[in-house]
């Protein structure tokens, strides 16, 4: 079966540093897959390849067997990857039923002006967009905010709303950064949960940056280790955990004398 | 507290009566005589005005981009205008240092077409400019903006064969130029915005403006929806310069300098960016108040002593009172929302508490 993503030997380069070097991240439909390692090892470079947001020095990314390496974001997000930000990014001074709606902007088939007077097709999209909408915000819990503006909603919530959002894009794989970063240890035990969850409701495969190992053990099918810009290690969790160069790379080596 | 349905039902009454108030003001202004023509073309220039002010928050206010282009579109809608509507005989006679070609002095247009046709043709502009400029962000936007209304200025001064150079289009018809068709106008456009704005499209642009990154990255195609607005804003103010030269009746390149600019954005920040109540209001205030403030110029007889009246006295003042309101509302009187009953009801509810009522549901 061919992944739902690959990347093959993907690099980039910013000037003499090498941000991500030969990076090869296969990911099939319906895994959850973890990216870990420490700051700076190139683990939201490699999101921002994969979204658009940089395009690859070398190498190809493949989504659903197509290349798409060198597409604008927006495009990208058209073919099914939707993505959460690590310092959130929500549309602060809209309401939470806007930011969702706002996904379903990429799926729009009416026209400015068929929109703007309201003809009957248009008008049946708008209340099916606003539906769907709602529909995300009970799956997660936000509906009983959708009126709420996006920036007064705590921490957690908004972490919830990024994802809502993202969902709305209708994506078939969703890159989360860092979902459980400010998290207390009851709060990513439930994110874990919900992640699950929307995989499933949502026939999604999920692909996560965590440096909440918890979380990262729970609910990962593979885990792939980067640190400064190499893939040390990748396997399941439990020969994740084993391994000695991953252990270096967090924990540091035991001086031997 | 008070239902939802008896609150939309009280605010759906207080609409109908301010707009047939207004409609009532119309005609009592437009039919009557005591409101005076002096008052009528104060009122005629603050629609106007409005019309330009809408334009630049299109782009400014709800899509975030920072653009100082409107004079240009506006001179182009003026000129187009102005040019269609002059009688060819009139053309002969205005078009002294090089004369017009018979062909193009007989090109006429009802001043309807005329008008709509400027608006279009400001909008292609901005279509062909929007491509390198809109790739800009921020001050550069503005700048090349600028630059780009000021080479519109230049041209029309040295086309002199087409647009009579720095002498200008005078003797334009007012035939029009009436209290409906100007306020019709405007209401107009005031409804298409409004409308355009609860719409995925309008939401689309705000999420530009609230954040780039997250928008793209949730498949809002930038380019396409910074054109859009960019296109629609030129139309607008193509519209509003139309109107200009026929409410004006003589056109020249000096009425379009880029400082037409920074009167339009005052009025927009004043009325509060992304806010279409905003920009009317803005646009009206400061339109009334340059023309009120008039008597501060003058002579005025206090009895103790008497004020010679010193000239430009009303910008100072003017000045400072906009001072205030900035420093009052930061995000301009209207802030980045609509005009809402809602809003002005629970303002006043906070002088008059009374935690009886608030308690019982």
């Amino acid at each position: 079966m061919a992944a739902l993503l690959e990347t093959r030997d993907v690099t980039i380069r910013f000037g003499g540093l090498i941000a991500v070097n030969l990076l090869n991240i296969e990911v099939n439909k319906g895994e959850i897959i973890a990216v870990i390692g420490p700051n700076g090892a190139g683990k939201t470079t490699a999101f921002n390849l994969i979204t658009g947001v940089y395009a690859p020095t070398e190498g190809d990314i493949l989504f659903d067997g197509e290349k798409i390496n060198g597409r604008r974001p927006d495009e990208i997000a058209k073919l099914g990857i939707a993505r959460t930000f690590q310092n959130i990014r929500l549309f602060k001074d809209l309401t939470v039923l806007e930011n969702v709606l706002i996904a379903t902007h990429l799926n729009v088939k009416s026209g400015l002006f068929s929109s703007v007077l309201k003809l009957p097709k248009a008008r049946k999209e708008e209340q099916e967009m606003v539906k769907f909408a709602e529909f995300l915000l009970e799956e997660t819990g936000l509906l009983q905010f959708k009126d709420e503006v996006a920036s007064n909603l705590p921490y957690g919530l908004q972490r919830r709303l990024e994802i809502a959002r993202a969902l709305a894009t209708k994506p078939k794989l969703l890159l989360l950064d860092e979902p459980a970063a400010g998290m207390n240890p009851k709060e990513s035990e439930d994110l874990t949960d919900f992640i699950r969850d929307i995989r499933d409701k949502f026939s999604l495969t999920v692909l996560l940056i965590e440096h909440h190992m918890q979380l990262v053990m729970d609910i990962s099918d593979r885990i792939y280790v980067l640190e400064y810009g190499q893939t040390i290690a990748k396997g399941v969790p439990a020969e994740i955990q084993a391994n000695p160069a991953v252990i270096k790379a967090y924990l540091g080596e035991e001086d031997e004398d | 507290m008070k239902t939802i349905k008896t609150v939309n039902k009280r605010n759906l009454i207080l609409n109908i009566i301010v707009i047939a108030a207004l409609v009532g003001f119309i005609i009592w202004a437009e039919e009557g005589r005591s409101f005076g023509s002096y008052n009528q073309r104060i009122f005629k220039t603050c629609c106007i005005y409005a019309i330009c002010a809408l334009s630049m928050n299109m782009v400014n206010g709800f899509t975030g981009l920072f653009s100082l282009g409107q004079p240009g579109f506006m001179a182009i809608g003026a000129y187009v205008t102005a040019f269609l509507t002059v009688s060819a005989s009139d053309k002969i006679s205005i078009y002294k240092i090089i004369p017009i070609s018979e062909g193009m002095a007989n090109l006429h247009a009802p001043f309807f077409i005329a008008l709509i046709l400027g608006g279009i043709i400001a909008a292609a502009f901005a279509f062909l400019i929007g491509f390198p400029v809109l790739r800009l962000k921020g001050d550069y936007l503005a700048i090349a903006t600028l630059g780009f209304s000021e080479i519109i200025r230049i041209f029309i001064t040295n086309a002199q064969g087409i647009t009579n150079g720095p002498t200008g289009i005078n003797r334009i018809p007012n035939t029009y130029m009436n209290l409906y068709v100007v306020c019709g106008i405007l209401a107009i456009i005031v409804i298409f915005i409004l409308a355009m704005m609860k719409t995925s499209y309008g939401r689309a642009l705000l999420a530009i403006r609230e954040d780039e990154v997250a928008a793209q990255a949730m498949g809002i195609n930038l380019f396409r929806h910074k054109m859009l607005a960019f296109v629609l804003s030129g139309f607008f103010a193509g519209i509003g310069g139309g109107l200009l030269a026929s409410l004006v009746g003589a056109i020249g390149p000096d009425q379009f300098k880029f400082t037409v600019a920074y009167d339009i954005l005052l009025m927009v920040v004043l009325g509060g960016q992304g806010s279409v109540s905003g920009s009317v209001a803005g646009a009206f205030i400061v339109r009334i108040a340059l023309e009120k403030l008039r008597f501060l110029d003058e002579p005025i007889d206090f009895g103790i002593f008497q004020y010679k009246g010193i000239g430009g006295m009303r910008m100072v003042v003017f000045s400072i009172l906009l001072m205030l309101v900035i420093i009052l509302w930061r995000k301009g009187i209207f802030g980045n929302k609509e005009f809402s009953w809602d809003r002005i009801f629970n303002f006043f509810a906070k002088f008059k508490k009374s935690p009886k009522k608030e308690v019982q549901g």
